[in-house]
């Protein structure tokens, strides 16, 4: 039995109706001031189109979703629980007195919102391990109780949790007390929240946990499910230096008075930051021995933190604030070093499809995940790009005000009105950066927030060397979607002979061409060493340079002040001057892209060379390897030696005595792990005249898997053995097959014999001695897919959906279901199409039935202009309830099938419909369908403006409507064997 | 009759597979016990017995003479020789509480019955011992009563003809394809013995693939590390140990950090008594809430 409790003023005159967010909950009654009080609950997200039969245009929905969820947004003061105030107390709020309310609500199986993970094995639920935590997207804390789920509604929170004795309830604020119930079998856990907190910050989660207190910090608390204990001690243990990393340079104490995190399984998403509390996913947890988990675990703990102190704390003001305190996180985050470098590619700064979408960008549960994702990317660009503008000094001056001033209003208990202090808007940001720093960034922001898209920048080059002057050339494209037009600074540098210089353009309407000034004159015989930009000088060879020409290379916007995507156009051999002198990461990735264009074995000698440079980025250098493979792969014919890598691979991690065998792993320097682990699956890219990957190449892969030994290593080799089998999977090239016959195994092409060998055995072994999150299971369903979509194999999804069934570990699972997608859209399969949308509506985990969406819409069966006998009638109802009704418990999963609808049939109405009935009229001219006006006054939504008029009288009504709505969620009747199954509350607010 | 029974013993444990005429053997011996029995007993007045009650005074008398013989060969062992004699004969009928004396006037009773001497039947065969080489003859100064040399095989070395393999490409040679070799049969077998999946429809065996079978507790599989893993993690930790003892640095270092952290922590703590108010202010005690003891209720107990 679950209480809930928040005490919250209104100071709101005339109010005479109340309006909260509830979804799922089982309302009994309602109590103003201890009188009854009649009240109407109304979802109309629930089902999105009512009474409507054949409609099925894409644009129809999504207006009428953003209608539904605008009409329950608390931001606009709805929602979907309407409490009419009793007359009585109208004199009561006129004098502006608290109202209380009492809400007695239950809740039973919640299908979205709360998660119970309960195993199906013998023994209580303590010994099972079954457990419960609060999950969502966004503010949905409306799913497990009735509140005002938005994030700019603070109050203060006393929560009580009655569960199992043998269970631990975590939840938001301090651990006041627990105590046992009259008959010793159960514990209430009092939680008080004292610092005003949104209600969509707050959460719980409840399991048998293991208790570590942080040997640093003791009022940090750690949580993990039974069995884990070794691995949250190694997991957490350097926790409190991220706290001490943010505090020093926030230069602000951490919050809240402690700190608790929670490792459930199944979990929603990977992290979820909460007031005081934060909730990971379990699979982040591990032991010492793993080396890849390690930097990905930190950094969502430190985001976790972050989000701490701004998300939590710091509450946004409404969604359109969200970029702000995303940005935030995602740039503490990397200040906080603990994201190693983050990669600016160009690639990375694709915007925000700015027109045609699919869907409203004014909530955030209307928003396709794709969006939100890139949403987040750009908002950590955009705040790099204050940051670049204002320096970062000033930058942490600004968070520090923004902290204090949050920090100086929660500990004014009583005026809540000071509590806004604690919501963040942009221009309120805004104003305290140009209080800061003294500068006006309105410019920046206009042009990177307001707007959308990215600049692409084409240049070009000419030396001059009669006026010794370079004459660059830049032109834009601002035409093609997601671009935008840029006029303004723009940093140039040039690397010359006698050093570096910068040089600032003007970017206008017309102008072109830009003459730089060159400082040195080209010259040859004087041997001197060349200074780079960060001071460094070196010696290079200068033979491969343009005699003419002072001009080494040239990089348009270094800092990447501006969102942009540059290609220019520079010689081969500036590019390759670029790769091995150039110390700027992104630069090095930018020549190393470049390079691929130039198959020369200057080139081939440029890569070699950063391979073999133990100085240089190890991301680099992985990306060399690929490059590699490429221009090995273009000059084919001309390539002499062994191929591209071999003779370096042996040099470096084979025996010197017997250069065939690989020397026993030890993987101490991680850099030469990265580029050991690469180095294979780039070679296996490989491909001789024939197309075929050497059998050279095979053999030295098979062996490295032979003679694999990791008996005196310190670390796991899973990812290791891992990447082996995506290496041979890399290495299979087409079968060649006659009258396509069936494939059998005699016809089995040796090598690929060989191939299926060691997955056999690997697979095998891992049911016997299983990997760490079974990556090697993972790896070898991802080479049988490859092996299958290439002809040696049989293509049969039988395997795969055995290992998609529910019980097997998340990463394999998604694994066979991405074989499962392919093989649905290679072999347009009705059957496993129809398999997945099942598994869709019914698999327990909620992760896997997001992502087999988002699967499906990257690699869709058919799309909406192709002729697919998968595309029918069935397909499209069964999908179009599936996002109007059968969704709504999850907004992620309903936008996700939103997604998925869009793809498949686009925005108008599907091809494979017949045409449409009475109700609709085709206007052939502009190819859409519309509702023909005569219909539409019969209202659409049934909880419109309007609904002030609803008679709030008839109690008995409402409450057979909520009853109606219950029953269409259509719960399975699982018996409820936990003490939380049944949560019954009373809310005061 | 000891002697028999022991020598009878020692070869039906020994040779109980073979062929018939070692069963015929035991069949008449059996026989003849049973008639000693039923003598006995018509000597002792009885007209008739069951066949149960005879089968189990054959099986007595037979567990008796059996016992006697053992314990004689014991006796006769311990004092090093071969054959058994009277003497050990009797210090095992006076170790068994047999009245040694009695067994005169026993034996010259008037009443006995003579039984017929058994046909000669031919004893069992003992099979011929593996010999290899020939025999060794005793040298002079051994006495040619002492017992023969055993088996050459049993004491003679045989010398290494290879050396230790220590080349290193062989022996990693070796460790992989034996490592491989067992995992390949490890794996068969087990497809052999469960249920199995196959990428081939027609062919089942080439490739046998372990069916997949979900785990009720998937991510502890998945997460926790192998026993195997954790010895070796131990054993590395330890090595690494052994290389950091000569290195003072890292101990201080740790020391440092702990100074630091408590240091932390007291301030911390400060704050939160400031905070709750309910703070004690131990700093060497861990004060968390989670590790509070649970508290009874209260007699009146709380209304909501």
């Amino acid at each position: 039995m679950n209480r809930k409790k928040g005490d919250k003023g209104f100071e709101i005159a005339n109010l005479n109706r109340i309006k909260l967010n509830s979804k799922q909950c089982r309302i009994y009654r309602v109590r103003v001031n201890d009188l009854e009080a009649a009240f109407i609950y109304n979802d109309p997200t629930l089902e999105v189109c009512h009474h409507e039969s054949k409609q099925r245009n894409l644009n129809y929905f999504s207006n009428a979703y953003a209608a539904a969820v605008s009409a329950v947004d608390p931001d606009a003061g709805n929602g979907e629980l309407c409490i009419k105030v009793p007359s009585e107390l109208w004199k009561h709020v006129d004098e502006l007195k608290v109202l209380k309310v009492h809400i007695n609500f239950s809740l039973d199986q919640p299908k979205g919102g709360l998660h119970f993970v309960v195993p199906n094995v013998e023994g209580s639920m303590a010994e099972r391990g079954a457990h419960v935590f609060s999950c969502g997207y966004q503010n949905s804390t409306r799913f497990w109780f009735p509140c005002v789920d938005s994030y700019s509604e603070l109050c203060t929170w006393k929560l009580e949790y009655t569960v199992d004795a043998a269970m631990v309830a975590v939840s938001n604020g301090d651990l006041v007390e627990t105590i046992y119930t009259h008959d010793m079998r159960k514990k209430t856990f009092h939680y008080m929240l004292t610092i005003p907190t949104a209600a969509s910050n707050i959460s719980l989660a409840i399991g048998p946990f293991e208790i570590l207190v942080d040997p640093y910090m003791h009022e940090v608390t750690h949580f993990c499910l039974p069995q884990l204990l070794p691995l949250l001690k190694h997991t957490t243990s350097y926790l409190h230096e991220v706290f001490e990393f943010y505090e020093e340079i926030l230069t602000c104490r951490y919050p809240y008075s402690c700190f608790k995190t929670v490792f459930i399984d199944e979990a929603y998403v990977e992290v979820a930051a909460y007031a005081s509390m934060s909730i990971f996913s379990t699979n982040l947890l591990h032991s010492a021995m793993i080396i890849d988990e390690t930097p990905l675990t930190r950094r969502c703990l430190a985001q976790s933190l972050a989000q701490q102190f701004f998300g939590c704390f710091i509450s946004r003001m409404s969604w359109s604030d969200e970029w702000e305190l995303d940005q935030i996180v995602a740039y503490e985050l990397k200040t906080g070093g603990v994201l190693l470098h983050p990669i600016f590619g160009g690639g990375k700064e694709k915007d925000n499809p700015a027109s045609h979408l699919h869907f409203s960008i004014k909530h955030p549960h209307t928003l396709s995940w794709e969006y939100y994702t890139m949403f987040q990317c750009k908002a950590h660009l955009v705040m790099r790009l204050i940051e670049n503008r204002i320096s970062m000094e000033f930058m942490l001056q600004v968070f520090n005000k923004l902290l204090s001033l949050a920090s100086t209003a929660s500990s004014q208990k009583f005026q809540s009105h000071m509590w806004s202090q604690m919501l963040v808007s942009t221009s309120g940001f805004l104003k305290s950066i140009s209080n800061v720093s003294g500068k006006d960034i309105q410019p920046l922001i206009k042009q990177w927030v307001d707007q959308s898209g990215v600049v692409k920048f084409y240049g070009s080059f000419a030396f001059n060397r009669k006026r010794n002057v370079l004459e660059l050339e830049i032109k834009q494209d601002y035409t093609s979607p997601g671009t935008q037009k840029y006029v303004g600074p723009l940093k140039v540098t040039v690397q010359e002979l006698d050093g570096s210089f910068n040089h600032t353009l003007q970017i206008e309407e017309n102008s072109l061409k830009h003459d730089i000034p060159c400082h040195s004159k080209s010259r040859r015989n004087k041997k001197k060493k060349i200074p780079l930009m960060n001071g460094e000088e070196v010696d290079m060879d200068l033979s491969a340079m343009d005699a003419d020409s002072p001009l080494l290379w040239i990089r348009i916007d270094p800092d990447m002040s501006v969102l942009r995507k540059v290609e220019f156009e520079q010689s081969d051999f500036m590019w390759q001057y670029q790769l091995r002198y150039e110390r700027d990461v992104v630069a090095q990735e930018e020549s190393i892209l470049a390079l691929e264009k130039f198959p020369t074995p200057a080139s081939r000698l440029a890569l070699t060379d950063i391979l073999e440079q133990e100085q240089c980025f190890y991301r680099v250098r992985m990306l060399a390897c690929f490059c590699l493979a490429k221009i090995a792969n273009s000059m084919v014919s001309t390539w002499t030696g062994p191929p591209a890598m071999k003779s370096l691979f042996t040099r470096m991690f084979c025996c010197k005595t017997c250069p065939n065998i690989v020397k026993t792993n030890n993987f101490m320097s991680f850099q030469s792990y990265f580029l050991q682990k690469t180095m294979p699956v780039a070679m296996a890219l490989l491909r001789d005249v024939h197309n075929l990957c050497p059998k050279e190449v095979l053999t030295f892969i098979l062996d490295l898997i032979k003679y694999n030994d990791n008996r005196k290593n310190k670390f796991s080799d899973n990812y290791y053995r891992a990447e082996m089998i995506d290496a041979l999977a890399n290495s299979v090239t087409p079968a060649v097959s006659v009258n396509n016959e069936v494939r059998t195994l005699d016809n089995l092409n040796p090598d690929v014999r060989l191939i299926l060998e060691e997955i056999t055995r690997f697979l095998n072994m891992e049911k016997l001695l299983p990997s760490y999150r079974h990556t090697i299971t993972v790896s070898c369903l991802r080479a049988i897919r490859v092996l299958q979509k290439n002809g040696h194999v049989p293509s049969d999804p039988a395997l795969f959906k055995s290992y998609a069934e529910y019980g097997h570990f998340v990463d394999i699972r998604i694994a066979a279901l991405e074989a499962v997608v392919d093989y649905t859209k290679v072999d347009r399969s009705y059957e496993e199409l129809q398999w997945l949308l099942t598994m869709i509506q019914n698999d327990p985990v909620p992760y896997v039935r997001h992502k087999i969406l988002n699967m499906l819409t990257r690699n869709p069966p058919f799309t909406k202009n192709m002729d697919s006998p998968l595309c029918n009638e069935a397909l499209v109802d069964q999908l179009w309830k599936l996002m109007n009704s059968g969704t709504s418990h999850d907004w992620r999963l309903r936008c996700g099938a939103v997604d998925l609808y869009f793809t498949l049939f686009g925005l108008s109405r599907p091809s494979c419909l017949p045409l449409p009935e009475l109700g609709l009229v085709l206007n052939l001219k502009e190819k859409k369908a519309v509702l023909n006006p005569t219909i539409i006054p019969e209202a659409v939504f049934s909880n419109s403006q309007e609904e002030e008029e609803v008679d709030m009288d008839t109690v008995h009504d409402s409450q057979a409507f909520i009853y109606h709505h219950l029953n269409m969620l259509e719960r399975p009747s699982t018996p409820g064997t936990m003490s939380v199954h049944h949560a019954k509350g009373w809310c005061v607010i | 009759m000891a002697n028999t029974a022991a020598t009878a013993g020692a070869g039906g444990s020994g040779s109980k597979q073979d062929s018939t005429p070692e069963d015929n053997y035991y069949l008449a011996w059996r026989r003849r016990l049973q008639v000693v029995v039923s003598s006995l007993l018509t000597e002792a007045g009885f007209e008739s017995a069951q066949k149960a009650s005879v089968e189990t005074l054959t099986e007595m008398l037979q567990s008796y003479l059996l016992e006697i013989g053992r314990s004689a060969k014991s006796y006769c062992e311990h004092t090093a020789r071969t054959q058994p004699t009277l003497s050990d004969i009797v210090v095992t009928l006076v170790e068994m509480g047999f009245n040694v004396e009695t067994l005169p006037a026993y034996a010259m009773r008037s009443q006995r019955m003579v039984i017929t001497a058994p046909p000669v039947t031919s004893g069992p065969v003992t099979p011929k011992a593996l010999t290899a080489r020939q025999k060794k003859s005793h040298p002079p100064h051994v006495p040619s009563h002492f017992p023969e040399f055993p088996d050459p095989h049993t004491y003679i070395k045989t010398p290494m003809y290879h050396e230790p393999l220590s080349d290193y490409q062989v022996l990693r040679e070796k460790a992989a394809s034996q490592r491989r070799d067992v995992e390949r049969a490890l794996t068969r077998f087990m497809a052999k013995t469960g249920k199995t999946q196959s990428l081939f429809k027609d062919d089942v065996s080439t490739f046998p693939l372990i069916a997949a079978r979900p785990f009720t507790i998937p991510y502890l599989t998945a997460l926790l590390p192998s026993e195997l893993e954790m010895q070796q993690m131990e054993e590395t930790d330890s090595l690494e140990q052994d290389e950091q003892t000569d290195t003072e640095i890292l101990p201080l270092h740790i020391n440092m950090d702990e100074s630091s952290a408590e240091k932390e922590n007291a301030s911390v703590l400060q704050q939160n008594a400031s905070l709750s108010g309910s703070q004690t202010g131990e700093e060497n005690l861990i004060d968390n809430p989670y590790l509070r003891p649970v508290k009874k209720p209260k007699i009146c107990g709380e209304v909501n």
